[in-house]
């Protein structure tokens, strides 16, 4: 967890020079296809994270993969982060800059998960709610769980917006066990 | 057990479903990092508050300690099984409280209010935080009236004053708890309506323990029921067993408890028991959440710790009702060590201490109070006049005792002013002796001490001492009944009671002469 200080760090500077240089929006579908693919290869991932992998090699390989596909401003970021020998953290700062970047410009990331799959005018009617709310944007990220009975859960950063009809039998439950609900 | 119809359960489920769709329920949440030892680090939480209670899966109830930069370390009052990494931690936006008022009175509860002795829910809505700030000074007023522990050594020369904070402290098997005890039982005068008639104000008791065997404690309540001490006294529980959190916080509960006896105008008496035990159980704590380890690796605010407890006793001011909170904490020490470093901070936070001396306790002398060394720095002020009176020159009768002790070899090669200094003073201690759970009400120690101080005790053998105490009172009672009413109505001995005193005391002398 305390690597979640030097995520903030690299992360918030990249931020910030990229707004210094007026190229987000470039930077970030950049970051976005970094993290993306980063995920989808465990071997890469692994790779990164290998102390036995020369800092100078994991640089030539990450260039042969991006050098075409983004920027040149964030392949220098890459550059500059296996330089400091934080590759292993790549994949984590760049999630944690995606995040910053929802923050600045007042997007508010939503998970929503539902027993099922919403329509398309529901989905724009919890965005409408939500928006009202929270008072931001709102991106929504959808999941289905069974487990839920019926309803849905948002989930807005550590708060969770309930609605689930598995939280209201738990709530029922607690009511017999406290008693305040008597059978006589 | 009551029998439960299925059609009775459907129609409640209908009423409480009803109304469902409405309901949309707002929380934060956080996730369990990592869990063992009874404390679990959640990511997460973000606006939780310190000492808030948060609610982990399968009815966990834990509170939160630990406020860090990117994670809470929170203690678990559970199971720690039953919670697994990864799993949803709820807030409750309340901070750790317990229910208070007269509806706890006859109850034994675990340190969160929740009862333990099978009889039901308590039913009062008052709730109050454990943690709660200790009075100013503005709040406060210098103790005035006395909380008589029955015990005719305290009561004589270490006296206590209701909101002051006395220590008791000795090693084991020295009777720290019977001292306790027998003051709490000795609380039931104070509910009487004679006591009602003479001004004395009730004092309801809180009997915390901590870290103790659980056969002890209910040894414990059943020795307060037997004596009618439980209808107005509230034990509070953590035993030996239970997970080191509630341990800790088992001493604020009592203190809470007893606060709102205080702010309501009325008075309270709390024993911590002990201390030592709840010192440890922070420890433990602490060094679980990885905070520093100091001397004997207790943390760096275990000093606060005790302070921030012992500091929330106080007698009130007059505007506020003049309400009081007496704390007896107990604590425990190795070997007579009482330079360790718990003893020492204990010692300096209270108004004064009892020394309980295991030497004593195995020469008979009991209670086993070292009165040389045991002092009360505010307590003289609320003793009654009368007590003040013969209980000063019983202090010089001892100190004198104490002094030429040593020399109580030599035997005959004494001179007859030394000889008679040893001869009182071993009849004062015999005299001091008193059985366990038989408190004395404080017109008979008053006379009690009265004739040992005058000499009357001088020409009988020390072996006669307690007959001789036990037939005066006795006869008093019985044939001048009148001077114990002056002395609980009056409070003082003015010089016709002391005459009074004396004459009866002569002529009991010459009945008794005969029996020796």
């Amino acid at each position: 967890m305390a690597d979640s200080r030097i995520l903030h760090r690299y992360a918030t500077s990249l931020l910030e020079t990229s707004l210094e240089k007026n190229n987000l929006e470039v930077v970030t579908s950049d970051i976005q296809l970094l993290v993306e693919t980063l995920n989808q290869s465990r071997e890469l991932q692994s790779m990164l994270e290998s102390p036995v992998v020369r800092p100078e090699l994991k640089l030539n390989i990450l260039k042969e993969i991006f050098s075409k596909k983004i920027s040149k401003d964030s392949m220098d970021f890459v550059e500059f982060v296996i330089s400091k020998n934080r590759e292993s953290l790549l994949n984590t700062i760049g999630k944690r800059f995606l995040e910053l970047r929802d923050d600045h410009l007042g997007i508010a990331n939503v998970f929503v998960t539902c027993a099922t799959e919403f329509s398309n005018e529901q989905k724009n009617v919890l965005q409408g709610r939500l928006e009202k709310i929270l008072d931001k944007k709102v991106r929504l990220n959808f999941k289905t769980d069974l487990n839920l009975v019926g309803g849905f859960i948002a989930k807005v950063n550590d708060t969770l917006y309930d609605a689930s009809i598995r939280h209201q039998l738990e709530l029922l439950r607690k009511q017999f066990l406290t008693g305040e609900i008597s059978l006589n | 057990m009551a029998e439960v119809r299925p059609d009775e359960i459907s129609a409640i489920l209908r009423k409480q479903l009803s109304g469902f769709e409405s309901e949309v329920d707002i929380y934060d949440v956080g996730t369990v990092l990592q869990i063992g030892d009874g404390i679990a680090r959640v990511y997460g939480l973000s606006k939780v508050m310190a000492t808030e209670l948060v609610e982990f899966p399968n009815d966990v109830i834990g509170m939160v300690l630990n406020l860090d930069e990117d994670s809470v370390g929170c203690v678990l009052f559970g199971e720690s099984s039953l919670v697994k990494e990864g799993d949803t931690v709820k807030r409750t936006k309340r901070v750790a409280s317990i229910p208070v008022g007269k509806e706890l009175l006859g109850r034994v509860v675990n340190p969160l209010g929740k009862p333990i002795d099978g009889k039901g829910a308590v039913n009062t809505d008052k709730f109050l935080p454990i943690e709660r700030k200790a009075l100013g000074v503005i709040q406060r007023q210098p103790v005035k009236e006395p909380v008589q522990t029955g015990i005719a050594a305290i009561d004589a020369m270490i006296p206590i004053g209701r909101g002051q904070r006395e220590l008791i402290i000795g090693d084991r098997q020295t009777g720290k708890t019977a001292v306790a005890i027998d003051a709490i039982i000795n609380q039931k005068y104070t509910h009487t309506e004679e006591a009602k008639s003479l001004g004395i104000k009730p004092v309801y008791c809180v009997y915390v323990a901590i870290g103790q065997k659980s056969s002890t404690v209910a040894q414990v309540v059943a020795k307060l029921q037997e004596h009618g001490a439980m209808e107005f006294t509230t034990v509070v529980v953590a035993s030996a067993w239970e997970p080191a959190p509630l341990q800790y916080i088992a001493p604020y509960s009592g203190a809470t408890l007893g606060e709102y006896f205080r702010d309501n105008g009325m008075h309270s008496l709390v024993i911590y028991d002990d201390l030592s035990k709840q010192a440890a159980a922070y420890r433990e704590l602490s060094l679980l959440l990885r905070r520093p380890p100091g001397r004997e690796a207790y943390p760096g605010d275990v000093f606060y710790l005790h302070s921030r407890l012992l500091e929330r006793a106080s007698k009130l001011s007059d505007d506020l009702g003049g309400g009081s909170l007496t704390a007896l904490p107990i604590i425990e020490t190795q070997q007579g060590d009482v330079s360790a470093y718990i003893p020492t901070n204990v010692i300096s936070i209270t108004d004064g201490q009892i020394y309980l001396e295991s030497s004593l306790f195995n020469s008979g002398v009991r209670p086993a109070i070292n009165v040389g060394i045991s002092v009360s720095r505010v307590g003289g002020n609320a003793q009654i006049k009368a007590m003040k009176k013969v209980a000063g020159s019983l202090k010089l009768d001892l100190a004198q005792y104490r002094e030429l002790e040593a020399f109580a070899k030599f035997g005959s090669d004494l001179d007859q002013s030394t000889l008679k200094t040893l001869n009182k003073g071993a009849r004062l201690v015999e005299l001091l002796k008193q059985d366990q759970y038989a408190p004395i009400p404080v017109e008979r120690q008053i006379v009690s001490i009265f004739l040992g101080t005058k000499g009357y005790m001088d020409s009988i053998p020390v072996a006669d001492v307690k007959r001789f105490e036990k037939e005066a009172l006795e006869f008093f009672e019985v044939k001048h009944k009148d001077i114990f009413e002056t002395l609980r109505k009056e409070k003082d001995i003015s010089k016709q009671l002391d005459e009074k005193i004396s004459n009866a005391a002569n002529e009991f002398l010459k009945v008794f002469k005969k029996t020796v």
